[in-house]
């Protein structure tokens, strides 16, 4: 039982990460209907950025910081430079492109930095808590990944729903011609989509690096769950990316922990196959919400 | 003799449109006076929508030139030529289903400082009372009219000095339609609004506008007082089928 506690709270843990990709790609499908799978090369970019800051001046706070903003350049160099211009030729190639990115920031990543594994640092110990004598069945480091997430999330909300931007970063997302008919700079509502994106990319990178460590491609696994966690909950629901997530991660974990983590790709798979059976617009999508 | 000349609002002068080898609008020149409605009736396909869309920076004309006031605004974007004063409700009740209300209608101004874009919303919710009783629902939840009026309600809030309407009787009860028609007759005389109403419904149109031209295959066929068009049998006959 202590097992299944411990499973569960650290599933709790990756699942978030998986969320927090997942609502990345959520953001991006939702505003330019393009998966960008560049996503994860986003987020190892930056988390070398912020090695990088870590190890000169010895502050891992500093390197969150600077990940952040790194991510949410990258986020909008990627869509202005790349997949604007491609999207408006080919909206096909875009998928296509957002592939071509990363692996081409997976070779900047190597060429740079190498392609060793290397440990990525962090403050805070994954070692069970214990308060009065008991020890809990999570980490320091759960806690905080659990808090930064539930703050972004909080953040995220409040853009969306009760700012300006929000409003017509939502608009344009559902119908960007009375968006621009309405006076919405759509084009700028779409870069900021994708810079959100690269912020929350960033967010994911810098707190799973600790466990993955860090290569050019060591978070590829996690595109793979993060794709799965963002189709089952409907590719548009920032809400369904989040609970979908979290479920996937506990599901992962009780395999992981009661079979052998090798398994786990596949049961993200039947989840997917599952899913797409059962309820092909996603759980938490909607049928036609799109007006044609 | 002193003729007092109200400078009209909207002129439209040798605008043509084409889709590859499709002209849809060919050499059309046309004024939307302030305090007016002013129609541009034609049977489907005339090149009515492209018109509009022309003028309002969806599709960029490949000819010819749009002013507003003073202003020149051709092939500008939709979202400068919004703010220029020129707002468009495109064919279709085009609100955005998954937006409540308010939403929809705030839309419609977000540039605008929020004391100026609430006063204004307390004056379209007051044009619509319909629209003020749901104003926390989602446009998904809405009747057709109610759509309808929620679309012009958006462009509204603009503060435009031109209004352009693509066929807002489409698929309405013909009596909500007379009661949309009407206000924006009203709207137009009270608030020096030059409107500038695409119908393929000619009678419904020619009701309310004061001037309208007739569209026929992207070329405008005539140009006359609302009567004048109505009481020309032969043209009717020809392009108005009724
Ligand atoms: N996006 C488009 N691409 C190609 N042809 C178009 C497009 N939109 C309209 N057309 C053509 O242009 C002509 C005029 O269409 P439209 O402006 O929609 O007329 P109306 O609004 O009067 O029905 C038609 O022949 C139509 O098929
Ligand atoms: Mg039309």
């Amino acid at each position: 039982m202590v097992e299944f506690g411990s499973y569960l709270l650290g599933g709790v843990t990756s699942g978030i990460i998986y969320a927090l990709l997942a609502l990345a790609l959520v953001l991006i499908y939702r505003s330019s209907g393009v998966v960008n799978f560049a996503q994860v090369g986003q987020a190892t970019i930056t988390c070398y950025i912020a090695l990088t800051v870590q190890l000169r001046t010895g502050s891992w706070l500093l390197g969150l910081v600077t990940a952040l903003i790194a991510g949410v350049l990258l986020g909008l160099i990627v869509q202005v430079f790349v997949l604007r211009p491609v999207r408006r030729s080919d909206p096909a190639g875009a998928l296509i492109a957002s592939f071509g990115v990363l692996i081409a920031l997976q070779g900047v990543a190597g060429l740079v930095w190498s392609g060793e594994f290397r440990a990525f640092p962090q403050p805070f110990p994954d070692t069970p808590l214990v308060i009065g004598g008991a020890a809990l069945p999570f980490s320091v480091y759960n806690l905080v990944t659990l808090i930064a997430a539930a703050l972004l999330v909080v953040f995220l909300a409040w853009l969306f729903n009760r700012t300006d931007v929000g409003l017509a970063m939502r608009a344009s997302a559902h119908n960007p011609e009375v968006a621009r008919l309405s006076g919405v700079r759509v084009g700028r509502m779409i870069a900021l989509g994708w810079g959100l994106a690269g912020l929350v990319g960033a967010l994911a990178g810098v707190l799973v690096a600790p466990l993955t460590l860090l290569s050019p491609t060591s978070f590829n696994v996690l595109l793979v769950f993060a794709f799965t966690v963002a189709v089952v909950g409907g590719l548009e629901s920032p809400v369904g990316a989040v609970a979908i997530g979290i479920f996937t991660g506990v599901v992962l974990s009780l395999v992981t922990g009661y079979t052998d983590a090798t398994n786990t790709p596949l049961v993200a798979l039947a989840l997917l196959v599952i899913s797409l059976i059962l309820k092909p617009e996603g759980a938490f999508g909607h049928r036609a919400t799109r007006e044609v | 003799m002193v003729v007092v000349m109200t400078q009209p609002d909207l002129r439209v002068r040798d605008l043509s449109v084409r889709y590859g080898p499709v002209q849809a609008v060919s050499h059309v020149f046309l004024e939307a006076q302030c305090g007016q409605v002013t129609a541009v009736i034609g049977a489907n396909g005339a090149g009515k929508s492209s018109l509009l869309r022309a003028i309002a920076g969806l599709v960029r004309p490949s000819g010819g030139e749009v002013h507003v006031g003073e202003d020149e605004i051709t092939g500008g974007r939709p979202e400068e030529i919004v703010r220029a004063g020129v707002a468009l409700v495109p064919e279709g009740r085009s609100t955005i289903p998954e937006l409540t209300v308010t939403e929809n209608l705030v839309l419609g101004a977000l540039w605008h400082s929020r004391s100026q874009r609430g006063h204004t919303l307390v004056q379209v919710l007051d044009l619509f009372p319909a629209l003020a009783e749901r104003r926390h629902a989602h446009a998904a939840t809405l009747s057709g009219g109610e759509r309808q009026q929620l679309a012009i309600g958006r462009a509204l809030m603009s503060k435009p000095k031109v209004l352009l309407l693509d066929e807002p009787s489409l698929g309405l009860a013909p009596m909500i339609v007379t009661q949309i028609l009407e206000l924006i007759q009203r709207l137009a005389e009270d608030t020096d609004l030059a409107v500038l109403l695409v119908e393929q419904n000619a009678v419904t149109a020619l009701r309310v506008a004061r001037r309208a031209v007739v569209l026929n295959l992207g070329r405008i066929v005539m140009t006359g007082t609302s009567e004048e068009i109505a009481a020309d049998e032969q043209l009717r006959h020809a392009y108005l089928g009724y």
